[in-house]
């Protein structure tokens, strides 16, 4: 009661002093005013310091080193490397401020990790270094096995107590490898973490695998295989191995996608003449046509709402992107810089579309702000293709090439930096964002 | 043959003019030296008829009629032996030599592409008019049709276009004689490129349809 | 006016006071009439007691007897008396008469001269009357005109009196005036110095202001400039988040205070703009104590990616 009477009485006193302020300001001649409407062009400095253990850690798991390389990943950190620190403090009280100013960094990440039999704890905290704020503390465990989940779900935290965004390391990527076994092609689909560690092989053939697409859950995968020596549409359930024929009409079986419900499928078939994009409900497997052209249709993906599709179509002569509402009505062309425009993924919110997008002779990644038709080039590399979105809409993935190899290379969203996953042998392409995992 | 493609007819995008004017170029030295070899150079002049996308299989019907009766009227192989006799030894010479000449071309079995087109370039309507004469004469004979891609652009689309690709041979081949009971078509899209690499020539190899008899 | 009004009635009064004298005649006809005579009177007894009065009654009635015998006799008498009287009396009468008639004569006579007499007398009174009023009137004339002639002068007097004493008023006020406005000009003219003054002094300060502004200019340049590096707006950053910082500045340029005035209503953003506005050590500021007392030592700043940075 008394201490609700003393707020009250802070309160009045600041709402007088407010009241004070403000009229001296209005006296004052019109107070200096300094718009900033740019940020920095570059990633935020933040200081990940190793964190302190005590018991025998996991070998190649260090968990702040998992951190910064998350960090790094996102496009939107610039961690310091360890060995210019000044101190390596492993709780808020030794952290000193000033030396992390001096080192230009904004952010500190101070921890420790202890491994009580076959569980690993880490306390961890961050700390603002200008505000001299701690922002987050927490303390968080998993199993001897489960070091790199306890790392990437660190990661998420630190990366939405600064962004305010949820962070999306702990989510999954699927993606495809090819290699030459003796002479031979060997694809193979896998699923990996973000950081493309803890791959593991789903399927393996020497014909094509195509177009892995995330269900909604992130329990199965969709995808095209041409182990039959056809192109087919199968639906593989991650955990069991199970796997479903969905599609193998004659012709084109290509390009599955998901619908955010998880109940139907968009699919690309030739089966009525040329590709055209076709609904398949799951339950039924009954096909809607969705797109009805002489011209390609492909590549359909649906409207965060599961209303309407995206698609490629080159209806007016080269790949272009369109839109469409439903089966009857009719498609609106959404691209229109340069000739080749393919492939569109829409994020989570419907305020962009990003797509593979030709330019000087090369194929980047674009992405289009949907409400001003404004387009903007992601990607600096040459033959870039396949990209998706992490389900937080802030990371995306797309396959490129480097030294005549395909590669993975993650960028923020917005184009910032790009961080290279770590190439397997051959080419890694295909790769697909899994949802949010629960 | 040069100036055939340079002043290629069958380009009906505009926008699309330069790009294939440099995918001309850049293939036709292989192609050349492939069609010199098997005297594949009379084939030259057929006839420019453009396939629009959309009209693509009627203007395929009409323009293989066309071709089918100018070219090689209602002739078969088969028929040879049953002419009059009072027919010259010059024209069993001549018949043989078609026949040598037509196997000659039914060696050819890839066809290729412009950069983001299925239209089948002039100087392959000839081979395909063999193998659409050969399947005719064959019925029991089936043909795959793979279609690629080159590996620009993106995977599904490049499905599609190896799809149309194929496609578009089969609807030429049927015209011609063949039966769709005899075809099947797949398409690779980009995914078993005939060469490795990254350039022009690489990517101009690589934009093809395959005949694959069974 | 008034001794126009003393005039005039004096004139009437002196005019009309003959006419209203009465006539003499009527008082000599009243000095004539006779005068009349008494007669004596007895008062009879009266009887104090019953006897006397008894005896006094037989008396009374011998008395009267004898009483009435003697009335009697001095009746005859008095006839007689009477008789001779009235022969006498009326040779009386006659002798009266003719005296009377002389007497009349001689008052006649008398009377015309003594109205001749009293006529000449009132004609020399109403001559010396007439003179009097003349010359009461011609006095009187005179008095008016002195009167009137000294009330003019007085008039004239007090005209001059007044005339000097709006004189000397105007020569007050002229004085006065001319003081005012002599003051005034003085006024107007340390005004129109002060103005000039002031129109320098301003001209100064807006040379100084302009000087201040384009030093200012320079400096929220180099301020925005050196924020903009230092500000790394988060990714949850939009178009539409602003965030108003207020900072307080020492002349030295470091940071005394900040307050966050009007948040985005995300906290990352916040404290973006809260990390960047502390980030830096220093505020380019400029030397110059007004400008920056002017400009920078409390200001506003504005976070807002207009544009989003890549």
């Amino acid at each position: 009661m008394g201490q609700h009477r003393q707020i009250s009485i802070i309160r009045f006193a600041q709402a007088i002093l407010l009241l004070a302020v403000m009229l001296a300001t209005q006296v004052a001649r019109a107070e200096l005013l300094i718009r900033i409407t740019e940020g920095a062009d570059s990633a935020v400095p933040v200081a990940v310091v190793p964190f302190a253990t005590s018991g025998t850690m996991p070998p190649g798991n260090n968990i702040s080193r998992i951190v910064r390389d998350d960090l790094t990943m996102s496009g939107e950190f610039r961690p310091l490397q360890p060995d210019k620190m000044l101190s390596l403090p492993a709780t808020g009280a030794d952290v000193h401020f000033r030396d992390w100013r001096m080192l230009g960094q904004r952010f500190v990440l101070v921890g420790q990790a202890e491994r009580q039999g076959d569980r690993i704890t880490a306390q961890y905290e961050l700390f603002d270094v200008n505000q001299e704020r701690r922002i987050l503390g927490e303390t968080a465990s998993a199993s001897v096995n489960s070091v790199r989940s306890l790392a990437h779900h660190i990661s998420d935290k630190v990366y939405e107590a600064i962004t305010g965004v949820p962070g999306a390391f702990s989510t999954r990527l699927a993606y495809v490898t090819l290699q030459q076994v003796g002479g031979e092609p060997q694809y193979r689909l896998q699923v990996s973490d973000v950081d493309g560690k803890r791959a593991r092989i789903r399927l393996e053939s020497r014909e094509p695998i195509l177009s892995p697409s995330w269900s909604p859950d992130g329990k199965k995968l969709a995808y095209v295989s041409f182990e039959t020596g056809k192109p087919a549409i199968f639906i593989h359930e991650l955990a069991s191995g199970e796997r479903t024929l969905l599609a193998e009409f004659r012709g084109l079986n290509s390009a599955p996608a998901w619908s955010p419900d998880g109940r139907s499928m968009l699919l690309t078939l030739s089966r009525d003449g040329n590709a055209e994009v076709y609904r398949m409900d799951l339950a039924t497997r009954e096909l809607t046509r969705l797109t009805n052209h002489w011209a390609i249709d492909t590549e359909g993906t649906w409207d965060p709402d599961g209303e309407g599709i995206y698609f490629t179509s080159d209806r007016s002569g080269g790949p272009q992107i369109y839109h469409k509402q439903g089966p009857r009505s009719e498609a609106e062309r959404i691209t229109f810089d340069g000739r080749y425009n393919a492939r569109p993924r829409a994020d989570s919110e419907g305020k962009y579309i990003y797509y593979v997008h030709q330019r000087d002779g090369g194929f980047h990644i674009a992405r289009q702000n949907l409400d001003t038709g404004e387009q903007s080039t992601l990607t600096r590399t040459g033959a870039d293709e396949s990209p998706s979105l992490s389900p937080n809409g802030r990371m995306l993935i797309y396959a490129t090439r480097e030294n005549g190899r395909s590669v993975l290379t993650v960028i923020s969203a917005d184009g910032g930096a790009a961080y290279s996953l770590p190439a397997a042998e051959g080419d890694v392409r295909d790769p697909a964002w899994s949802p949010i995992l629960r | 043959m040069v100036a055939d493609i340079a002043l290629s007819p069958f380009i009906t995008n505009p926008e699309n003019l330069e790009e294939e004017m440099m995918m001309k170029t850049m293939s036709r030295k292989g192609l050349f030296a492939l069609a010199m070899s098997l005297g594949l150079i009379a084939g030259c002049s057929s006839t420019g008829e453009t396939m629009e996308e959309g009209q693509a299989g009627a203007a395929g019907a009409e323009s293989g009629e066309q071709s089918g009766s100018t070219v090689y009227g209602g002739g078969a192989e088969d028929g040879i032996s049953s002419s009059a006799m009072s027919e010259s030894g010059r024209q069993q010479a001549e018949a043989a030599a078609r026949q040598a000449e037509q196997q000659a071309m039914r060696e050819i079995t890839t066809f290729y592409f412009d950069f983001d087109t299925s239209e089948i370039k002039p100087e392959a309507r000839e081979v395909l008019i063999a193998h659409a004469m050969f399947l005719k004469a064959n019925p029991g004979r089936n043909v795959r049709l793979e279609g690629h891609a080159d590996e620009r652009g993106t995977k599904e689309y490049n499905l599609a276009l190896g799809d149309r690709r194929a496609s578009a041979v089969e609807r030429f081949l049927i015209v011609n004689g063949a039966s769709r009971g005899q075809i099947e078509t797949i398409s690779y899209g980009e995914e078993k490129p005939a060469v490795m690499g990254s350039n022009e020539s690489a990517w101009a190899q690589n934009r093809r349809v395959e005949l694959v008899f069974e | 006016m008034l001794h126009g009004v003393i005039v005039l009635a004096v004139m009437v009064g002196w005019t009309f006071s003959p006419i209203q004298e009465p006539e003499p005649r009527s008082i000599s006809a009243r000095l004539i009439s006779p005068q009349p005579v008494p007669t004596p009177e007895v008062e009879p007894e009266k009887d104090r007691q019953e006897e006397e009065r008894q005896r006094q009654a037989d008396e009374q009635r011998r008395q009267e007897e004898q009483r009435r015998l003697e009335q009697k006799k001095a009746k005859e008498e008095e006839v007689r008396r009477r008789e001779e009287e009235r022969k006498r009396q009326e040779a009386e009468a006659a002798r009266k008469r003719e005296e009377q008639r002389v007497r009349e004569q001689e008052a006649a006579r008398k009377k015309a001269e003594a109205e001749a007499k009293e006529r000449a007398r009132q004609q020399a009174d109403e001559e010396r009357r007439r003179q009097e009023a003349a010359r009461k009137a011609e006095e009187e004339k005179r008095r008016q005109e002195e009167a009137e002639r000294r009330r003019r002068e007085a008039e004239a007097q007090a005209r001059r009196e007044r005339e000097e004493a709006e004189r000397k008023r105007r020569e007050r006020e002229q004085r006065l005036r001319e003081q005012q406005l002599e003051a005034l000009a003085e006024q107007a003219r340390e005004a129109e110095q002060a103005e000039a003054r002031r129109q320098q002094e301003a001209a100064a300060a807006r040379a100084r202001e302009a000087r201040m502004a384009s030093e200012s200019e320079k400096f929220q340049a180099l301020i925005r400039e050196r924020l903009s590096q230092a500000w790394y707006p988060p990714s949850s950053a939009t178009e539409n988040m602003t965030a108003r910082l207020r900072i307080t500045l020492l002349p030295t340029g470091e940071l005394s205070s900040v307050e966050l005035l009007e948040g985005s209503g995300n906290a990352a953003f916040d404290n973006s703009a809260l990390s960047a506005v502390r980030s830096l050590r220093r505020y380019p500021v400029p030397d110059d104590r007004d400008t920056f007392e002017t400009y920078f030592r409390r200001f506003t700043i504005e976070f807002n990616p207009r544009t989003l940075p890549r």
